[in-house]
């Protein structure tokens, strides 16, 4: 029993390493100054200090970003504000924002 | 070649070629100058966003007559009810002391385009590498026959926010029981195209509850407007028999108005009103016009840049442009001010330019709780801003997602102040 639980540790460890080795498909091609140009054009709606209405994004993981990006560009998330810009965005781009909110102090 | 080294010709070529490389205004030691006119949704946007992201590199002035800055949009919201007065007003204190934007109170009074100098109230002169109008508009007060400047305290137009939206509220509350309210809308194209049918709600919203036996009719210059449907389910819903919408074609075009009879003749009738809003025809703000960067009423611009086509060191932001496809709004104007301040701090540091990307989004309420939304991103064609994709609410959806519309207008509201004013 302690040898398969054992087995499934290391299994699991090399299964994270791996993917820590690997670079996230979601991220590639990020450009941090692209993604901070982008920003502007949230920067109209989000603000750090408070969720009130919409929610703050300063400092989410990026592939926390990049995932709810394209599950509005994808119309799989509700909200025609988030489907329309999401919708606009390519994968640099998505990749590029990603990086650059997840900078941001909280 | 013969007295030159061959060392001493390289340093030469080098600083030759570093010279040619460098744009003309930063080969001195001075700092490229930027001044915005104009300290609204385009003016202080553009003036944050060049300061903030050349990290001092720019010295940018901004020049608003304004200490206090009333925003328009929320303007309606204050005239409802649903806003105190203090709570659409913003300070410039941070623009300078967060980011060192030399703010300056006072009126743009010409520009000297091939000086590049700006000549301000005082007497003074500012003088510039870029220059930034984003001077909102003018009110045509000779569109309509019988208004005036001093008509407008009778029939406010309160289409600038500030005191003369207290002085419609204020009238509206006032009103005699049982009283008619008259709205003239603005021909297009204007400032905020959904606002005076928000600003018909927020007066029914009150009307409702203070003085229910009043009548709301708007007589319009157009035949249709922006979320119409939505405003006018909106309106029977909240409002049964309250508001009475006259278009063009029906009283046949408003002949005059009478701010002393409060009345207003069109070909059909006259209507007598106790409390009249009259919003006439709009041009872009008097700086633009005598920067001569205007075409018509508008300055017409380059898309991927928001330059003016009549002048590359010139930009007009906002209202004042012919933004295309892109509504007058202070989203809009937020929008075209970062794709501008990009491409500026680009041309006078030599840091990158992305391609041009827009968007805007109006919110409106209807009611309590009932928020309506329209929505568009646009790119840079050509010759104009083109739409890429947009969106509508729907007459159909029910009362949660309204107020949940609303809330997010009150989440862009402290959004759009933040990256105004911060």
């Amino acid at each position: 029993m302690v040898n398969i639980v054992f087995k499934f540790f290391i299994a699991i460890s090399c299964l994270l390493i791996f993917r820590g080795l690997l670079a996230e498909p979601l991220l590639d091609g990020a450009d941090f100054d692209y993604g901070e140009y982008l920003s502007g054009q949230c920067l109209t709606c989000h603000r750090n200090s408070s969720d009130e209405g919409i929610p703050a994004i300063n400092g989410a993981e990026a592939l926390y970003i990049a995932k709810k990006l394209i599950l509005y560009k994808n119309k799989e998330l509700e909200n025609e504000v988030m489907q329309l810009v999401a919708g606009a965005l390519d994968e640099e781009q998505i990749a590029s924002l990603a990086i650059y909110f997840n900078s941001l102090e909280k | 070649m013969n007295n030159l080294s061959r060392r001493s010709f390289v340093s030469f070529a080098l600083a030759s070629t570093s010279l040619l490389a460098m744009p003309a205004i930063s080969t001195g030691s001075a700092r490229p100058k930027v001044v915005v006119v104009g300290g609204g949704a385009g003016g202080a946007t553009a003036a944050r966003y060049i300061a903030k992201d050349s990290k001092g590199a720019i010295d940018v002035t901004l020049i608003e007559a304004s200490k206090h800055y009333y925003t328009c949009f929320y303007s309606n919201l204050y005239l409802g009810g649903f806003r105190d007065y203090d709570s659409i007003g913003h300070s410039y204190d941070n623009l300078s002391a967060n980011h060192g934007v030399n703010v300056v109170h006072d009126w743009a009074i010409s520009v000297d385009s091939s000086a590049r100098k700006v000549r301000l109230g005082s007497g003074a002169t500012v003088s510039y590498d870029r220059l930034v109008l984003s001077p909102g508009i003018d009110i045509k007060y000779d569109s309509i026959d019988g208004y005036s400047v001093e008509a407008q305290t009778k029939m406010p137009h309160a289409w600038k926010s500030g005191t003369q939206v207290k002085v419609l509220r204020d009238q509206v509350l006032n009103m005699p029981k049982g009283g008619t309210f008259a709205m003239v809308p603005p021909p297009n194209p204007y400032r905020c195209p959904p606002g005076p049918y928000e600003r018909i709600s927020m007066v029914a919203h009150i009307l409702k509850e203070k003085n229910p036996t009043a009548k709301i009719v708007v007589i319009d210059p157009k035949n249709k407007f922006s979320k119409q449907g939505l405003f006018m389910a909106g309106w029977e819903k909240h409002y049964p028999g309250m508001v009475e919408w006259i278009d063009n074609d029906t009283h046949g075009g408003i002949k005059n108005v009478n701010p002393e009879t409060m009345e207003i003749e069109t070909d059909l009738d006259t209507f007598k009103a106790d409390v009249a809003c009259v919003v006439p025809a709009q041009r872009a703000g008097a700086i633009a016009m005598n920067a001569g960067v205007t075409d018509g009423d508008w300055s017409p611009i380059v898309p991927a840049s928001m330059q003016t086509k009549a002048d590359g060191n010139i930009y007009v932001l906002g209202d004042a442009s012919v933004a295309s496809a892109m509504p007058k709004s202070g989203f809009s104007a937020n929008s075209q001010a970062k794709v501008a301040a990009n491409h500026i701090r680009g041309e006078l540091t030599d840091s990158r330019v992305f391609p041009a990307k827009f968007s805007n989004t109006c919110w409106s309420l209807v009611a309590t709780n009932d928020g309506i939304k329209v929505g568009a991103n646009y790119k840079a064609g050509e010759e104009k801003i083109e739409v890429v994709d947009k969106f509508v609410s729907k007459t159909d959806e029910g009362n949660a997602k309204r107020k949940k519309t609303y809330e997010e207008s009150i989440g862009w509201y402290n959004g759009i102040t933040t990256d105004m004013f911060s």
